[in-house]
């Protein structure tokens, strides 16, 4: 028992200085020094099917210089808020290393200064849940660090939100395979059952 | 028929030893007539315990009844590693995750009920068959599942299917000598509980594969399902094709044979209801295996959203919780019986007491471990606290009455389950605390509700912190269950033999004979 303390002891302090605890950006320091949109079709977009066009570009009115240390600009999917109620997986943190706000890539490409407006387009993919949403693109340095941001939405993130419909992830196919092996289950075990009643039936009788 | 008192006694204790691999020929005669590949009894069950032979029919019934029973477990909890997948696909909220997670263990507390009732008419083997052949299609509705109502009626369906612990212990007793079958059972239900954690690492396993053959993610778990469902169908076929209800195959015999042994069911069912320690374990067994059943459905998706690790990685981590079955749950029988050796009774509870409690220590650390290894660690040692606190309670509960042993183990069982619900309502399904809170409030609760083993007591052997009661022996304790006109119609005699048998949970030198080697 000693040694198996000794050794629980030690592989707890060995975990802990594995640990490690940097912390990550905070988003409440970042300023949205971009200008972001998104447009798509009117009503709920379908996953799979519906495309969104997302356009960012540096806000002109930001002071010059602002953009000296963008490297890459990172677009992202987010949960609007009331797609996050109930659901702690898609919790909104300032760390941005723990916020789960943004789960969702869109689109990664290189930050072109100069002012000019960047496009991409995107089907929205297979794997994105039933919400609502809105678009965020983040500023990237060099050492791949958030230091800025802008969103299509107001700050409380209640205006300018999209519908997306998820896929079912249900195939006829899947359907009729599910009704065969099920009806398969249930009459080989009746089958087996009256054969054997049967044989016995027989063997009694001789 | 009984020699001088102690010898042909020895090492022979009122719980079957958990050691015991065999039982001596003294003890239970051998009937040379049969030709079997075990030495076996006068009613042709196997006196010895062969773990990896598939001879027919003992040891060939052990293992299709256990696998059955581990099959039961994987698509039970089939789900549970794919939560962060389903949870999307379905649009669900916590409070439906959690409700599902209830409603998977809440159904085998019905089907438990009724799958004694089918064994005893249709036969363990067609008992078996028909469980695991009937809750096929339900595993396989899975593919149909498009919300939230939807799928926490499948997974209500499937955990019907955990009932096979009835059939599979029921099988077994058919089987094996009752000095083993505490050695036999308890090694298959710890076997068939490593479905839990084997679970975790199959499904995101084959989640993965069937991903990278082309299939999107909403589909890719829904096809998953599909070999579960096979499991069950062609563990069904292999118990109908390859099982036997009886050691001469004759299921008839066995219809004969249940009206002989009957008791009275109200009679059993008054002295199960009316000692109070039952109900002391049927809490007990809530907070060990009922926080065993919770966990297996929270751990995978607390790993994956607290460390953000992919699904698979969680799946490997929450599957160690489950396979720790493998020994853990075991050891805990094994420490159980040690203690006895040496304090009897007393040292029982007090390693019941230890191992369950310090589950839910590290049970309350692993809900506020913030680095990975630590939690991992912590998780490990809850799940050795949790698994032997369920071998530890099947020490003490055959002593509890040996008249009522049966039911007293259903509704320990049955305890387990709904322990494993309330934990789940109570600390999973609320989304106003994470699930690392819910761990650490599980765990308190297990340290609280793990107290009450202080209030057993046992007039002849006494209890945690009290010494017996003076003048009071084994008989006097156990003759209580028998009316005057009962004993008048001599139905106490086996109690008689059963009292004389446990003299050695007096523990230490209280007691005349010591333990026979397994071989003797």
């Amino acid at each position: 028992m000693a040694i198996l303390q000794r050794f629980l002891l030690a592989s707890v302090f060995v975990s802990c200085l594995v640990a490690t605890c940097y912390g990550g950006v905070s988003f409440k320091s970042l300023h949205p020094t971009l200008t972001v949109t998104a447009t798509h079709k009117e009503g709920v977009l379908k996953a799979g099917l519906d495309n969104i066009t997302v356009t960012w570009a540096l806000d002109p009115s930001a002071p010059a210089g602002t953009d000296a240390s963008y490297k890459t600009i990172k677009v992202k999917l987010c949960y609007a808020p009331v797609s996050q109620v109930d659901r702690g997986w898609r919790k909104t943190k300032d760390d941005l290393t723990k916020d789960k706000t943004c789960s969702h890539k869109i689109v990664a490409k290189p930050y072109i200064a100069g002012g000019a407006v960047a496009t991409a387009t995107w089907t929205v993919q297979r794997d994105v849940p039933t919400a609502k949403y809105f678009v965020r693109a983040y500023a990237h340095n060099a050492s791949d660090m958030e230091v800025a941001y802008g969103q299509t939405t107001s700050t409380e993130k209640k205006t300018n939100l999209f519908d997306i419909e998820a896929v079912t992830g249900r195939h006829v196919s899947l359907d009729i395979a599910s009704i065969c092996f099920s009806a398969f289950s249930v009459v080989s075990l009746f089958g087996f059952f009256f054969l054997e009643r049967r044989k016995t039936r027989i063997a009694e009788a001789k | 028929m009984e020699g001088s008192p102690g010898t042909s006694m020895h090492g022979v204790t009122g719980r079957e030893p958990v050691l015991a691999f065999s039982v001596a020929s003294p003890m239970v005669p051998t009937d040379n007539t049969a030709h079997f590949d075990l030495p076996v009894d006068s009613e042709h069950k196997a006196k010895k315990f062969k773990l990896f032979s598939f001879a027919n029919p003992h040891m060939r019934t052990f293992h299709l009844s256990w696998i059955s029973f581990f099959t039961c477990f994987v698509s039970t909890f089939a789900a549970a590693p794919l939560v962060p997948i389903i949870r999307d696909n379905l649009n669900l909220t916590k409070g439906d995750i959690g409700n599902a997670g209830v409603a998977s263990v809440s159904g085998s507390i019905f089907s438990r009920l009724v799958m004694g009732a089918v064994c005893d008419l249709l036969g363990p083997r067609y008992g078996c068959a028909f469980l695991v052949m009937m809750t096929a299609p339900t595993v396989f509705c899975m593919s149909f599942v498009s919300s939230a109502g939807g799928y926490v009626a499948v997974r209500f369906m499937i955990g019907f299917s955990l009932a096979t612990f009835v059939s599979c212990q029921y099988w077994m007793s058919t089987m094996f000598n009752s000095q083993i079958i505490g050695l036999v059972n308890g090694t298959a239900a710890g076997w068939g509980n490593m479905g839990g954690g084997a679970t975790q690492l199959l499904m995101p396993l084959l989640f993965e594969i069937i991903k990278s053959a082309g299939a999107t993610p909403f589909t890719a778990w829904r096809i998953a399902f599909f070999i579960p469902g096979w499991l069950h169908i062609i563990m069904g076929l292999l118990v109908l094709t390859l099982g036997q209800d009886l050691p001469d195959g004759n299921l008839s015999t066995l219809q004969k044979k249940g009206e002989v042994a009957k008791d009275q069911f109200g009679k059993v069912l008054w002295y199960a209801v009316t000692n109070y320690r039952t109900w002391i374990f049927v809490l007990l067994y809530g907070y060990s295996m009922g926080v065993e059943l919770s966990t297996d459905n929270v751990i995978a998706e607390y790993f994956y959203d607290r460390f953000d690790l992919k699904l698979h990685t969680a799946g490997v981590i929450a599957a160690t919780f489950g396979m720790a079955n493998l020994l853990a749950r075991p050891f805990g029988g094994f420490a159980s019986d040690y203690m006895a050796r040496h304090f009897g009774m007393r040292g029982r509870l007090w390693t019941l007491w230890t191992l369950q409690t310090m589950g839910g220590v590290f049970c309350i650390l692993l809900g506020r471990a913030t680095s990975l290894p630590v939690a991992i660690a912590h998780m490990i040692i809850f799940s050795i606290g949790a698994q032997a606190a369920c071998g530890a309670t099947f020490g003490v509960v055959p002593f509890i009455s040996r008249r009522s042993l049966g039911i007293i183990s259903g509704l320990t069982g049955a305890g387990g389950n709904f322990g494993s619900g309330l934990t789940q309502l109570l600390f999973f399904t609320n989304a106003k605390h994470s699930t690392g809170t819910g761990l650490s409030y599980m765990g308190i609760m297990i340290v609280a509700c793990t107290l009450p083993v202080a209030a057993i007591h046992f007039p002849q052997w006494g209890s945690m912190f009290f010494p017996p009661s003076k003048g009071v022996v084994e008989e006097h304790y156990y003759i209580k269950e028998y009316t005057e006109d009962e004993r008048e119609k001599n139905m106490h005699l086996g109690n008689i033999k059963f009292a004389e048998n446990c003299r050695s949970e007096r523990g230490g030198n209280r007691v005349g004979s010591e333990a026979t080697p397994p071989h003797a």
